[in-house]
C-alpha cells in the first residue's frame, strides 16, 4: 500500500516540479518597471496614440444589472468619441481611449485580482460599482500610484484626499444624499412623524446618518421607528408592517435593492400605509420601480438626483439624453433603455474624464490626478441644472450636489419645499 | 470493508515487478528536493503578476485542503468552509490594525477559527448527512450579518483593511516575492503536515467513518469524535487560510464569507479531486485561474463560461483533475488490452457493485 | 395585535415562497436521492421563457403552461444527458455538478436576457382583502392555494400512485429497482421532468414578487433547503409547514426578539432546524431513513 501512495505522490510531485519549471523559464522582464515610472516619461496605458482605462466592476451575479451599466455608459462615451477620432489631451495629443473590463461579480478579492491583473496595462482604474470591491484594492492602488477615480461608491473614505491621495470617488457620498432630504423636510412647518427603513451596510448607515443630521434640531420632526433589512432578505413585508404600525407620516427608504422596494412600495399600499416617501437615487427609476410598484398612490415621492432620466417625458427630447442613448446603444453593448442611473453616471464619468484628459500636459498619472482634481463646474451631459462636478472640494466626491426631486407620475420635477 | 477498499483503492496493476523509475529511492528523495528548489527559486524569477496569482492559488488551496479533511477525508458535507477563513480573516485584520505581534497575530487566527469550528462540530457532529450540510451552510449565511452587527471588531460593510508582513529590507525582495515566500513557507507546512496527518493513523480512522459509521464503531473508532476531529481541523486549516487571505488580499468585509462563496470552495474541492492532497492544489488553482480565465475571454459571459467549464470537466474527469494521471494510464492500458469490461481495472467503489456501471467515475484517492 | 397577526399573515406568504421551491428540492430528491442546486436555476429559466412568450403576446396562462411542458423536456433532458454520468458516483460530484450548471444557467439567462430586473406579470391580481384586521392580497391568497394543490398532488403521486412508489425505489436503491424490472433510467427522467415542471410552477408564482433576474431565486435557496430538511425530506406536507414555520418565525422573532432583530431573523431557521434535528433527526414529518451497512 505505501508503494502506491509513493508513486502516486511522486507523479504529483513531478507534476509541479515541471509545471514550476515551466513558469520559471518565464522569467521576470520588467525588473523594476512594476513600481510606476517617475519623471517626464509616460506612465503605463497611454501611448502617443491611445490610452487604456481599467474598470473592475460586477458583471455577473445579484448587482450585475447596475454593474453592467458602469461599463456600459463610459464604454458608450468614448466609443463615441473613438468614432470621431479620439479625444484631444492637453499635451496636444489626440487619443483613442480603450477600456478593459472585468468581471469581480461584486467579491472583493476577485476585484483586487482583477485589479492586479491590468494595473501593468491601464493607465487608469474607474468606474467600478461596489464599497467593499473598491476598498479592497485601495492601498494597493495608493502604493502602486494607479489612480482609481470616478469610482461607484458613495463611501467617504475615496473622497478624503488625505487618506486617498489617489481615489476619488463620483457619486454624491451617501451622507450628502440622505441630508439634501433631511434638509427638505426640515425645512416643512407641518409636524412629521418619520419611519425609517434602511440596508445593513455603509450605504443604509450613511443616508441615514445625513438624514438625521439634517433634521437635528427640527422640533417638528420625530423619527418614530427605525429598522433594517438585509441586502440578501426576498422580503420585507415584515418590516413595512411594523413601520406601518408607527402611524409614520413621512417613510424615509434607504433601499437599495431593485425588488425589495418594488414590494415595498407594494406592501405599504396593501396594509393602508401611505405616507410620503424618500427614496435613495439608485432605486428611484420611474419605469423600472415606481410604475411597478403602485407608486402613484402615495401623496409624495421624493428622491434626489443629479443627472436626467431618459425614462422621463420631460427629456424624451432632449438632445442630451438622445446622444446618449443612440451612443450606448452602438458603443455600449446595452441595447434597452438603461434600468438603472448608474448607465447615465458613468456616462458622465466618460464626460469627466475627458475634461481632465484635456488639462494634462504630461501623459503621467500624476499629471493625470492633477487634471482630474482641478475640475471646477463643470456641467457634464446629463446633468441637472444646479448640478455639477466639481473635484476641489475637500472630502466631497467629483458630484456632491443633487437636487431633490418629486414624482409626477411618469418623471421627476425638481422641488424647493416638501409639501 | 470500507478500510479494505480504500487502501486498494488503486489499480492493483499499476504496480509492475521491477520498481519503476520514480519509485527509486534516490528519485524519492531527489524529487522533493528538485521541487523544493524550484519553489525556492520561482519566486525569484517569476513576474509580478504570476506571483500574486501563485499566492492567490496558495490561498485558496489551503482553504481547499481544510475542507478536504473534513469531507474528501472524513465524508462529512461542509458547507460552512468559507466562515473559518473569514474568521481567521477578521482575526489577523483586528490584530493587525492594533499592532499585535505578528506571530500571536498568526497563532490567534488559527486558533480561534479551530475554537469555533470545534464548538460547531460538538453540536452538529451529532447529525449526520445532509443535515449537518444545513448546519454548516448556516455558518455563513449568519456570518455575514454577524461580522455586520460586530462592527467594532469587524469594521462593518466597510470591512478591514491591513497591510503587513512588509516585505524586510535585508531581503532585497518585492513585495510580491517575499509575500509568496511567507505562502509557501506557511501553506507549504500545512500541507505536509495535513499529508502526514491523513496518511497516519488518523487518516485511517477518518476513511473508516467516512466509509461506513456503524463499521467504525464496531471497530472501536468513535464516528463523533473523529467527526468532531476533522471538523476542528478543517477549521484550524481555514483559519490558516484566513491569515494567508489576509497577507494576499489585505482587505476583509463580510462579502469575504457569502455563502456564494462556500460553495465556489466546495466545487473546487470537487474539481481538484475529493480526499486528494494534488487535488486540493489543483482545487485552489481551479478557484484562482477559472475566473481569470473566464475574465480574459469575456468578462460579460464569466458566469456561463464557469458553468460550463465546471460540467466539462467532472463530465470528463468525475473523479477531478487530480485523477487525470490515473485516467490517463487507464485509457492507455485500455487500449493496449483491447476493449470490453474485463479491461476496466475493477475499481472497488462499494457503494455500486452494478456490472453494468461505468468505471466507477468516484474512487477516492486512498487515503493519498 | 393587528400586527402580531399581520406578521404571521406575511410570515407566511413569504413562506409560501421557500415552500415553492423547497417542493420541487423535495420531488427531485425523492426521485434522485440528490439535492438539486441547479432546481432555481431552472426554474427562472422556466419562467424565462414564459416571459419571452407573454412579451411575444401569449396569454399569461398559455404560456406558463408552455414553460411547464418546456421544463418537463429540459428536466428530463438535463438527466439524461448530464446528470446520468454522475447519479451512481459519489454524490458529492453530482452536487457539484448541480452547482455547476446553476452557475450555468445563470450565465446563459444573463447573457440572453441581461441581468436587469424584468417585470413578470402575476396570475393573481394584487388588491387586498381585509379581515380580522388583517389584509391579506389576492395574490398571496392564490399563490398559498396553489402551493397546497401541489402538495396535496405530490403527497397523492408519492404515497398513492405506482409511479410514485417507483421513483422512490429508484432513488432509495437504483440497482434493486432494475433487478425488479423498473425502467431506473426513463424514471429518472420523469423526475427530473416533473420536477423541473413544478420549479416552473413555482418560479412563476413568485416572479411577479421577486421581479425576474437571472439570480431571482438564489437568496430563497437557502430558506428551502432549510424547510427540506427541516420538514423532512421524504414528505411534502412537512417541507410546506416546515417553509410556513420559518416564515412566521423569522418574522416574530425579528420583531419581538430584540436581540436577533432583523439583521439577525436569518438565523433563526437554522437554530430552529438545529434544535428538531437533535430531537428529530429525520425531520419534522420524515420518515426515519434506513441505516445502510
Amino acid at each position: 500500500m505505501n508503494k502506491q501512495f509513493r508513486s502516486r505522490t511522486a507523479r504529483g510531485i513531478a507534476v509541479a516540479s515541471a509545471l514550476a519549471l515551466t513558469l520559471t523559464a518565464c522569467g521576470r522582464g520588467d525588473e523594476g518597471g512594476g513600481g510606476g515610472s517617475r519623471g517626464g516619461s509616460a506612465s503605463p496605458g497611454i501611448t502617443d496614440d491611445s490610452v487604456t482605462l481599467g474598470i473592475t466592476t460586477p458583471l455577473s451575479g445579484a448587482t450585475a444589472g447596475p454593474g453592467t451599466c458602469t461599463v456600459a455608459g463610459v464604454k458608450a462615451y468614448f466609443g463615441a468619441k473613438n468614432a470621431e477620432g479620439g479625444v484631444e489631451f492637453g499635451d496636444g495629443k489626440t487619443r483613442t481611449v480603450e477600456i478593459e473590463a472585468l468581471d469581480d461579480a461584486y467579491d472583493p478579492q476577485q476585484a483586487k485580482a482583477n485589479y492586479d491583473q491590468l494595473k501593468d496595462d491601464v493607465f487608469a482604474m474607474t468606474a467600478g460599482l461596489g464599497t467593499p470591491t473598491n476598498r479592497a484594492w485601495r492601498e494597493a492602488a495608493i502604493a502602486d500610484e494607479v489612480p482609481q477615480v470616478l469610482v461607484m461608491t458613495g463611501d467617504p473614505l475615496f473622497s478624503d484626499p488625505e487618506e486617498s491621495p489617489w481615489q476619488l470617488g463620483f457619486v454624491p457620498i451617501y451622507q450628502n444624499e440622505g441630508e439634501a432630504m433631511g434638509e427638505l423636510l426640515a425645512s416643512s412647518t407641518g409636524e412629521h412623524k418619520v419611519a425609517i427603513l434602511s440596508q445593513n451596510d455603509d450605504f443604509g448607515e450613511g443616508y441615514v446618518e445625513g438624514f438625521k443630521s439634517a433634521i437635528e434640531g427640527s422640533d417638528n420632526i420625530e423619527i418614530v421607528n427605525e429598522l433594517t433589512y438585509e441586502a440578501t432578505d426576498t422580503s420585507v413585508d415584515a418590516q413595512i408592517t411594523e413601520l406601518a404600525s408607527s402611524g409614520a407620516d413621512v417613510f424615509f427608504n434607504a433601499m437599495s435593492v431593485t425588488p425589495l422596494m418594488i414590494s415595498a412600495l407594494q406592501k405599504a399600499q396593501q396594509v393602508n400605509w401611505t405616507p410620503s416617501w424618500f427614496l435613495p437615487s439608485n432605486t428611484s427609476s420611474p419605469g423600472a420601480i415606481l410604475e411597478p410598484g403602485g407608486a402613484a398612490a402615495y401623496p409624495g415621492i421624493y428622491s434626489v438626483a443629479f443627472s436626467k432620466t431618459p425614462a422621463a417625458p420631460a427629456f424624451a427630447d432632449n438632445e442630451d439624453v438622445q446622444t446618449y442613448l443612440a451612443a450606448l446603444k452602438e458603443h455600449g453593448d446595452y441595447p434597452d433603455p438603461p434600468a438603472f442611473p448608474h448607465c447615465q453616471w458613468s456616462w458622465m464619468v466618460g464626460a469627466t474624464l475627458e475634461q481632465a484628459f484635456a488639462e494634462m500636459t504630461e501623459p503621467t498619472r500624476e499629471n493625470f490626478m492633477e487634471a482630474l482634481r482641478s475640475i471646477e463646474g463643470f456641467e457634464a451631459p446629463l446633468m441637472l441644472p444646479d448640478t455639477s462636478v466639481s473635484t476641489g472640494e475637500d472630502g466631497q466626491p467629483a458630484v456632491s450636489t443633487v437636487v431633490v426631486q418629486k414624482y409626477n407620475g411618469k418623471g421627476y420635477d425638481t422641488v424647493e419645499t416638501f409639501e | 470493508m470500507a478500510s479494505a477498499s480504500s487502501v486498494s483503492s488503486a489499480p492493483a496493476s499499476s504496480a509492475p515487478s521491477a520498481p519503476p523509475f520514480r519509485q527509486r529511492p534516490w528519485v524519492r528523495w531527489a524529487l522533493p528536493l528538485l521541487l523544493l528548489v524550484v519553489l525556492v527559486v520561482a519566486p525569484l524569477v517569476l513576474s509580478e503578476g504570476v506571483n500574486e496569482t501563485l499566492a492567490r492559488i496558495g490561498v485558496f488551496a489551503v482553504a481547499v485542503l481544510g475542507l478536504n479533511v473534513v469531507m474528501g477525508y472524513t465524508g462529512q458535507v461542509s458547507l460552512g468552509q468559507i466562515f473559518f477563513l473569514g474568521v481567521g480573516a477578521y482575526v489577523t485584520a483586528y490584530g493587525v490594525q492594533n499592532d499585535w505581534n505578528i506571530v500571536g497575530v498568526f497563532a490567534l487566527a488559527c486558533l480561534i477559527p479551530a475554537v469555533a469550528g470545534l464548538l460547531v462540530a460538538l453540536a452538529a457532529a451529532r447529525l449526520g448527512g445532509l443535515a449537518i450540510a444545513m448546519v454548516t451552510i448556516a455558518l455563513p449565511i449568519v456570518g455575514v450579518p454577524l461580522a455586520k452587527r460586530l462592527s467594532e471588531f469587524t469594521g462593518g460593510s466597510q470591512g478591514l483593511s491591513a497591510r503587513f508582513a512588509e516585505t524586510p529590507e535585508w531581503t532585497g525582495l518585492y513585495d510580491d516575492q517575499w509575500q509568496l515566500y511567507v505562502v509557501l513557507v506557511i501553506g507549504g507546512l500545512v500541507f505536509v503536515l495535513t499529508r502526514a496527518l491523513v496518511r497516519g493513523k488518523y487518516g485511517r480512522a477518518f476513511a473508516i467513518v467516512r466509509g461506513n459509521e456503524n463499521v467504525a464503531s464496531s471497530m472501536g473508532i468513535s464516528p463523533y469524535r473523529y467527526k468532531v476531529l476533522a471538523f476542528t481541523i478543517a477549521s484550524l486549516i481555514g483559519g490558516v487560510s484566513g491569515f494567508l487571505y489576509m497577507l494576499v488580499i489585505q482587505y476583509t468585509s463580510p462579502e469575504t464569507m457569502s455563502f456564494g462563496h462556500s460553495i465556489e470552495l466546495l466545487a473546487a474541492m470537487v474539481i481538484g479531486g475529493a480526499g486528494s492532497i494534488v487535488g486540493s492544489l489543483l482545487g485552489g488553482a481551479y478557484y484562482v485561474l477559472i475566473p481569470e480565465l473566464t475574465n480574459q475571454v469575456d468578462p460579460n459571459l464569466t458566469s456561463l463560461l464557469q458553468g460550463a467549464i465546471l460540467l466539462v470537466v467532472l463530465f470528463l474527469l468525475p473523479g477531478g483533475l487530480a485523477s487525470l494521471p490515473r485516467a490517463l494510464t487507464r485509457g492507455r492500458r485500455r487500449t493496449r488490452v483491447g476493449r470490453g469490461p474485463a479491461a476496466t481495472p475493477s475499481t472497488p467503489s462499494s457503494t455500486t457493485g452494478s456490472a453494468t456501471a461505468e468505471p466507477a467515475p468516484t474512487e477516492r484517492q486512498g487515503h493519498a | 395585535m393587528g400586527t402580531f397577526v399581520q406578521l404571521v399573515v406575511d410570515g407566511l406568504s413569504t413562506g409560501s415562497i421557500y415552500a415553492a421551491i423547497a417542493l420541487a428540492i423535495v420531488l427531485v430528491n425523492q426521485a434522485t436521492g440528490l439535492i438539486n442546486f441547479a432546481q432555481g436555476g431552472m426554474a427562472v429559466l422556466a419562467v424565462y421563457v414564459a416571459w419571452v412568450l407573454t412579451n411575444e403576446g401569449v396569454p399569461l396562462i398559455l404560456a406558463i403552461l408552455a414553460s411547464i411542458v418546456f421544463s418537463i423536456v429540459f428536466g428530463a433532458v438535463v438527466e439524461r444527458f448530464l446528470m446520468r454520468r454522475f447519479e451512481r458516483g459519489d454524490p458529492d460530484t453530482a452536487v457539484v455538478v448541480t452547482i455547476g450548471l446553476l452557475t450555468l444557467i445563470t450565465g446563459v439567462a444573463g447573457w440572453l436576457w441581461s441581468y436587469n430586473n424584468q417585470q413578470f406579470p402575476s396570475l393573481f391580481p394584487l388588491d387586498t382583502v381585509q379581515f380580522l384586521g388583517v389584509s391579506v392580497s389576492i395574490r398571496s391568497i392564490g399563490n398559498t392555494v396553489v402551493i397546497i394543490v401541489v402538495m396535496g398532488l405530490l403527497q397523492a403521486l408519492f404515497v398513492g400512485t405506482k409511479l410514485g412508489l417507483a421513483l422512490r425505489a429508484v432513488a432509495i436503491n437504483p440497482e434493486s429497482a432494475a433487478f425488479s424490472g423498473l425502467p431506473v433510467g426513463r424514471l429518472l427522467m420523469v423526475g427530473w421532468g416533473l420536477a423541473a415542471a413544478l420549479g416552473a410552477v413555482a418560479g412563476a408564482l413568485v416572479a411577479p414578487q421577486l421581479t425576474l433576474t437571472p439570480g431571482m431565486l438564489d437568496n430563497a435557496l437557502v430558506y428551502a433547503l432549510a424547510a427540506v430538511i427541516l420538514g423532512g425530506l421524504t414528505s411534502p406536507v412537512g417541507v410546506v409547514v416546515a417553509a410556513w414555520i420559518i416564515g412566521i418565525l423569522e418574522n416574530l422573532a425579528a420583531v419581538y426578539v430584540p436581540f436577533i432583530g432583523f439583521d439577525l431573523k436569518v438565523a433563526v431557521p437554522f437554530i430552529l432546524l438545529f434544535v428538531v434535528l437533535v430531537v428529530r433527526p429525520q425531520g419534522l414529518f420524515g420518515r426515519k431513513s434506513v441505516v445502510r451497512v
